[in-house]
């Protein structure tokens, strides 16, 4: 069954054509990639879908339901949550508080003035298990704008997470990172998917993730999709191939 | 875990607070300055609610504290001679009114929503400036004063006793600066910190941003204006100039030096806004320019104020 | 009864075009340095004063020549000195600090030239009515009105036609692409500045002609320059000549049946452009 449906949707910023006429459609427990040479219109389409953008264009239906105007934050309590290229987090606060404001509004608490003492103490143990999980334990108390990068995008990844998605979209979650970061990140990645059977739509640069982790690749290139298909396909692809060498 | 260093500041703060009208004159004080700075110290705190702890710049709360003053003046001259209801039209004047307004500038960002709130901020003046027959005009409301509070088995001199009164604005700023206290420390109050910290990333974890930042301003309106009913109080006077931008920016600056990351800060703020004004008004003419210059020197020197240089940005 | 509302009209008109050439610089400041420069009231009074000052010297013409000139300069020491520092900080910083600044130049121009209303005089030939049935149609508010079109007419070429105003544009746009392409960009915000300033002063000149001096005539003009700014588009700046010129009209045309209401209505305006089009009339989407 698809989760994700976009129909040819297209994004025109005036003259410019950022993205045109983009199908996908992803299946449930999927991690599907989207790559492509810089400008490709790759994270417009990610906006497209998390609701950054709207499209000039096109339709996106998510389990069932036209998402297609929703608004960012009704998107994401029908179970769709994302990171950014650039790491969006709390940066005055502590990891914990990070993780605690994310659990608090996934349990449905965003407007509660107070909580009883069991929620307070369910709040604490699930943002805390999200700490561990995410291979923080140890910087928990530390306001997340003094760690490092990889630890930042670790807690980001994990906010998105706390919120129960059925949906995850990660961009360039390996962005500018080292080989050990990458490393961490691609296997929290793939324990997610594998483990939680979580979908993830992806967007990569890094072409070892894509091929380690992508059960299925989508190629963009100025805006328009250039192919589909399983990792094999996309690396035997010939336009593919063309399109990057071309770049370089 | 004995007593934490918070703690300890609490109970100091409250100490001082309960006991001040027994020892304010002795440091050369008085008790009416007393119950000015805690007037002005809860309508800064209110501000702080929206600035401090949900990221939103407003430069004209006095308009919604001057709805408080006229709202108390105004009641006991024409309506009925009570404190406790000039209390609640005060304050239900000032949120009515900010509610609409809210409504109208909460899509607006940054320096915008301050330029929006600025603008909107003068109509009330106009209008307390205008409409002489009924709000004074540019004299003011005068010809009324407070009511003593009738408590069913004893009445409570607040008129008679500067000492009484000073003990009526602690307990409304007790109970406003107790439930602003927990509402910061509640999920809810949690989710104005995420959007001080990063609107996108609140807006993408599904928190409604327009809409909590008009439940946060309505939260911080409604303060300001019990603030407002408080100073009406103080002065058994209602001056039009408590709604102008003037007194806005004292309310804003009230915040930054004392230390807007922090609850306590903009009492501190205030203490020492209101004792320097106190003492230079009485030394010169020119004390426009020295509030202006005691402006330029905060924010060259001392942009992050009295107790943001005491602790970090801590995760308070 | 027409008579009146046509007087009226051309009031608020030329009211409006006080606005519009304040918030003018307002907006100029506004949209490259993120700066709300509230001692802009300030300078219009300085410039004002100082063409009072000037005067008995170099004459009205003189004055209106050299008077917004020094305004400027005294702008651009601000900005080196003060304003400066702040760019790139939290917009609450140089809002405090040009707020404080609003106070020093008030009180300072009180304690220079005295509290009371001063006498300013245009030239006679200026001041006399050009017909006895619209008396209210005097040279020098119809030369008020020609020289706010001149200036904004001059205004909008220098933005368009010269190296500095698209410098100043294109800022306004992506200030940080304009750096990467070699502009020196603390440079360009100080120049930007002085001419907001330019304009303030200007706009002080002719307001002491037409409203007499008084310490606070400044911070009666800025109030309505924010509004037009709010009312004609947040980045725009035809919208802001627009939103000048439209709220000098609507105060001017209330003034016949309202009088009392005439200030407030511009922010009941303000209220419904908002409530219809959150980003002002000419405001381009996405900009606040």
């Amino acid at each position: 069954m698809s989760l994700l449906q976009v129909e040819s949707v297209s994004r025109h910023f005036g003259s410019l054509v950022a993205v045109e006429n983009v199908s996908m459609s992803v299946e449930v427990g999927e991690l599907r990639a989207v790559i492509g040479p810089n400008g490709a219109g790759k994270t417009t389409f990610f906006n497209l879908i998390s609701g950054f953008l709207t499209p000039t264009s096109g339709r996106i239906v998510f389990g069932g339901e036209d998402i297609t105007n929703l608004l960012p934050a009704r998107r994401v309590w029908r179970g769709i949550s994302r990171t950014f290229q650039l790491t969006e987090v709390f940066p005055e606060l502590s990891v914990q508080q990070n993780l605690r404001i994310a659990v608090e509004i996934a349990a449905g608490y965003r407007l509660r003035p107070w909580l009883s003492r069991r929620e307070d103490a369910a709040v604490s143990i699930r943002a805390t298990d999200l700490c561990n999980k995410g291979g923080l334990a140890n910087v928990e108390t530390r306001l997340v704008g003094e760690l490092s990068h990889g630890d930042q995008r670790a807690t980001e990844i994990m906010m998105a997470l706390a919120l129960n998605p059925r949906l995850l979209l990660l961009d360039e979650p390996t962005a500018g990172m080292g080989d050990q970061e990458t490393y961490n990140i691609t296997r929290l990645i793939r324990q997610l998917h594998r483990d939680q059977k979580l979908t993830i739509v992806l967007i990569e640069h890094d072409m070892r993730v894509v091929f380690h982790l992508a059960d299925r690749i989508m190629v963009l290139a100025e805006g328009r999709m250039l192919a589909e298909g399983t990792p094999r396909e996309i690396a035997a692809n010939e336009r593919v191939q063309a399109a990057y060498l071309g770049q370089a | 875990m004995e007593m934490s260093p918070k703690r300890g500041a609490n109970i100091l703060i409250w100490a001082v607070l309960l006991t001040m009208p027994y020892w304010i004159n002795w440091i050369g004080g008085y008790t009416s300055l007393g119950s000015r700075v805690m007037v002005l110290a809860l309508a800064a705190m209110s501000l702080n609610f929206l600035l401090g702890f949900t990221g939103v710049l407003s430069f004209g709360h006095a308009a919604y504290f001057g709805l408080g003053v006229y709202g108390m003046g105004l009641t006991i001259k024409y309506l009925v001679p009570s404190t406790v209801a000039g209390t609640a039209v005060g304050v239900v004047a000032g949120a009515a009114a900010a509610a609409v307004i809210g409504l109208l500038i909460v899509r607006l960002r940054g320096i915008y929503f301050a330029m929006a709130t600025i603008a909107f901020g003068q109509v009330f003046y106009f209008i307390a400036y205008r409409w002489n027959t009924v709000t004074g005009g540019d004299d003011g409301l005068s010809g009324w004063h407070r009511q003593p509070i009738d408590l069913g088995f004893a009445a409570w001199d607040i008129l008679g006793s500067d000492r009484a009164f000073y003990y009526w604005v602690l307990v409304c700023f007790a109970g406003a600066t107790g439930i602003m206290a927990a509402l910061l420390h509640s999920p809810f109050g949690r989710t104005l910190l995420a959007i001080r910290e990063n609107e996108r990333r609140a807006r993408f974890l599904g928190i409604p941003v327009d809409r909590h930042i008009w439940l946060s301003w309505m939260i911080s309106c409604f303060f300001v204006s019990l603030a407002g009913t408080l100073y009406a109080l103080l002065n058994n006077f209602a001056d039009p100039h408590d709604l102008r931008w003037d007194q806005s920016g004292d309310f804003v600056i009230m915040a930054v030096l004392g230390g807007m990351r922090a609850f306590w800060g903009p009492l501190i703020g205030a203490a020492i806004f209101v004792v320097l004004q106190d003492y230079v008004s009485s030394q010169t003419q020119n004390w426009m320019s020295f509030i202006g210059l005691f402006f330029v020197l905060v924010v060259v020197f001392f942009p992050r104020g009295v107790l943001g240089i005491l602790h970090r940005p801590s995760s308070r | 009864m027409t008579q009146l509302i046509l007087f009226n009209l051309f009031n608020g008109l030329i009211i409006g075009a006080f606005y519009a050439l304040m918030a003018l610089g307002l907006s100029l400041i506004l949209n490259l340095s993120g700066v709300i420069n509230f001692a802009h009231g300030g300078f219009l009074a300085i410039g004002a004063y100082l063409a009072y000052t000037l005067t008995p010297y170099v004459g009205f013409w003189g004055a209106l020549a050299i008077a917004p000139f020094l305004t400027a300069v005294l702008g651009l020491i601000v900005e080196r000195v003060l304003i400066r520092r702040l760019y790139g900080r939290d917009p609450l910083y140089s809002l405090l600090l040009t707020f404080g600044l609003a106070f020093i130049l008030e009180d300072g121009t009180r304690y220079i030239w005295g509290p009371q209303t001063l006498p300013f005089s245009v030239p006679d030939w200026l001041s006399s009515p050009l017909s006895s049935q619209f008396f209210f149609l005097t040279g020098y508010r119809l030369f008020m009105v020609g020289l706010v079109v001149a200036a904004v007419a001059a205004l909008f070429l220098i933005l368009s036609r010269t190296r500095l105003g698209m410098r100043i544009r294109a800022g306004t746009l992506d200030l940080e692409t304009v750096s990467t392409l070699g502009v020196n960009v603390r440079v360009l915000r100080t120049l930007n500045f002085g001419l907001g300033i330019y304009l303030a002063g200007l706009a002080g000149v002719l307001a002491a002609g037409m409203l007499g001096l008084q310490p606070t005539i400044g911070s009666a003009l800025i109030m309505p320059s924010f509004v037009a700014i709010i009312v004609g588009g947040l980045g725009s700046l035809p919208g802001t000549l627009l939103g000048g010129l439209l709220i000098g009209v609507t105060a001017g045309v209330t003034t016949v049946f309202v009088p009392s209401a005439s200030e407030a209505v511009i922010y009941v305006m303000m209220g419904l452009v908002l409530l219809v089009r959150p980003r002002g009339l000419l405001g381009e989407e996405g900009r606040f």
